[in-house]
């Protein structure tokens, strides 16, 4: 899968992660710390992902 | 996931609230929030003048939407810092936001005030993100004033209000203690400044941009490295997790109980006005003629 990190703009390929929870927790974010999107779209947490799908990891902290 | 309101299919998770929302049951949740900290702290009717601080980023955008779209009498006004890679940038977005919303924008340009922030971090010798605030506060107090407008609005959020709690408690800073509100009401030349995104999380002033199409700023401050609230946010981001609802109880809480009890506390301070601007101070000048002199030292000198 491949996961593109906001604000940092990095591209990243995801392996083994099969839900948005778990991608979550692969990054060390809780589930209110960033939107997660695909294919322009909202994800809940709940929400199953698959090894050909790009997703959006948008932090939501404000940096100043 | 379902929406807890309609059944449809839910585009967020919020855990404080143990609740689904589907695109259009969010925007509702979300603007009852908005409506209910407005109510609650009579924060302004819907014929008051309210000026916007609108910085580019998430909150204050959304701040200036959803009041317009529950109708009151918005104008926008942005102050152009003068960072190098940020400044246009954020200000074009801006531009671009209130064409899209027809939202009155002001912009006011701290170069042309002598007050580039760049010159202004160069000049002094404590923090910049102190003394950048300050600048801020001042201008756009100033400006609500001279526009006659009644009330500031900025858009703190949840977070920002709970991490800022958290500091002065840290430090138990009675008087910041005493001081911590939605509403602080207008005194001396100061206008009346509201918060009325206290009730929400930037989680969801996030969502609430997502879902309007509204591209926000997500530039971080070149300057604001380190800033101590980005820590206690993550502390706290941690208790919400395993107490869903703690910040919002915090803070609720210590408006409730606490507030009046360190608001009793306060010895007032005597403010005058500063000689060289009408700017309310406890010093012999303001703060912001104090910049001013130390940047360029041939105005304002007394």
């Amino acid at each position: 899968m491949k996961l593109i990190l906001e604000p940092e703009n990095k591209e990243l390929e995801i392996t083994k992660v099969k839900t948005v929870r778990g991608l979550l927790n692969k990054l060390g974010l809780n589930s209110t710390q960033a939107l997660v999107i695909r294919d322009g779209q909202l994800l809940t947490p709940d929400e199953k992902l698959f090894p050909k799908d790009v997703v959006k990891v948008r932090k939501v902290a404000s940096r100043g | 996931m379902k929406c807890t309101r309609c059944k449809a299919k839910a585009v967020v998770a919020l855990p404080r609230h143990n609740a689904g929302f589907c695109r259009n049951c969010f925007l509702e949740y979300f603007s009852r929030q908005v409506q209910k900290a407005i109510s609650k702290h009579k924060m302004f009717g819907p014929k008051d003048k309210i000026l916007i601080a609108l910085s580019g980023g998430k909150d204050s955008l959304a701040l200036a939407l959803q009041l317009k779209l529950l109708g009151y009498n918005v104008s926008c006004l942005h102050l152009d810092l003068d960072i190098p890679n940020s400044s246009k940038p954020i200000l074009s977005l801006v531009q671009k936001f209130a064409a899209r919303f027809e939202l009155p924008l002001f912009v006011l340009h701290l170069k042309q005030e002598g007050l580039s922030i760049p010159k202004v971090k160069a000049k002094l010798s404590r923090p910049i993100c102190s003394a950048c605030g300050q600048i801020k506060r001042y201008y756009f107090n100033q400006f609500a004033l001279e526009n006659n407008f009644k009330v500031l609005a900025t858009g703190h959020n949840l977070d920002d209000e709970v991490a800022r709690l958290f500091a002065n408690t840290l430090r138990w800073d009675l008087t910041y203690l005493g001081e911590q509100s939605p509403v602080l009401k207008a005194e001396h030349t100061f206008v009346t400044k509201v918060k009325p995104l206290y009730r929400l999380t930037e989680f969801e002033t996030a969502v609430f941009c997502f879902l309007q199409n509204i591209d926000y700023s997500l530039q971080a401050c070149p300057y604001s490295q380190g800033a101590s609230f980005s820590f206690y946010k993550k502390l706290f981001d941690q208790l919400e997790e395993h107490q869903p609802g703690r910040k919002l109880n915090f803070y609720e809480s210590f408006l409730e109980k606490a507030l009046p009890v360190f608001g009793q506390k306060q010895s007032p301070t005597t403010l005058k006005l500063c000689p060289l601007c009408a700017y309310p101070t406890s010093g012999e000048i303001c703060g912001v003629c104090r910049i001013k002199n130390i940047c360029t030292p041939h105005k304002n000198n007394l």
